[in-house]
């Protein structure tokens, strides 16, 4: 079980929720049963071939879970895991 | 529509004029409604990317992290990230879609020989490939 808080532009597709409490005993179980419990939220996560979308990053409570075990790193309640986006950029390559 | 209150957009010119020649960032929280942002707080934060920052920002996600409890916390959202582009227009650049978020919006302000220009708002798409300019409402616009 873990806490998953849901950044504000996505919560439209998730009951209008900020935090959604899921099971889970890994943080890829957990991420997992939020795209089960919300479909719409699949797309603006991951790629059409089902991996996160480059620029987010899950944290679990302060830790990235690419310094952890990923997807296979254990959750337990009350741990909260948060989606953050990676952000860059610079003024230089007119677009 | 996003509209910036006078406080936090004192405040991210402030700052885009005082790392003049360099570029800075920082996050936008305030309230949505509908199609309706309005920015009550900013929040500046570090550029931490490498090397010369005249041209280049980046941000700590974890400072994005702490941003993001600080919106909750006020009963706020994280609304949107600023960035200024020194000497430069305010324009979405190819680098700025190749490490942007479509869950955001982005505020560009052109700083020119240190002192605010112009400035744009820009939402990028999902595949990091184009951004539409979405109206900008700031207290002297």
């Amino acid at each position: 079980m873990a806490r998953i808080m849901i950044p504000t532009p996505l919560r439209q597709f998730a009951d209008k929720q900020d935090t959604v409490d899921l099971p889970g005993k890994t943080v890829g179980e957990v991420l997992t049963a939020l795209t089960a419990r919300f479909p719409d939220l699949k797309k603006h996560l991951y790629t059409d071939e089902g991996k996160l979308r480059s620029f987010v990053n899950v944290y679990l409570n302060d830790e990235d879970i690419r310094y952890m075990k990923k997807d296979a790193t254990p959750v337990n309640d009350p741990d909260t895991l948060s989606i953050v986006p990676s952000i860059a950029g610079g003024c230089h390559a007119r677009s | 529509m996003i509209k910036i209150d006078r406080g936090p957009w004192r405040e991210m010119v402030n700052h885009a004029q005082v790392a003049y020649p360099n570029e800075c960032c920082g996050a936008m929280i305030g309230t949505i409604d509908g199609d309706r942002k309005s920015v009550s707080h900013a929040i500046a934060l570090d550029n931490v990317s490498v090397g010369s920052q005249a041209a280049r920002y980046e941000l700590r996600p974890e400072d994005l992290l702490r941003a993001d409890r600080e919106a909750r916390q006020r009963k706020l959202d994280l609304i949107g990230i600023y960035h200024s582009h020194p000497d430069c227009g305010a324009y979405f650049s190819e680098t700025d879609l190749k490490n942007s978020c479509p869950w955001y919006s982005f505020v560009v302000l052109s700083i020119q020989s240190g002192r605010f220009d112009h400035a744009n708002s820009w939402l990028p798409n999902a595949e990091q490939t184009q951004a539409e300019k979405e109206e900008l409402i700031w207290p002297e616009s």
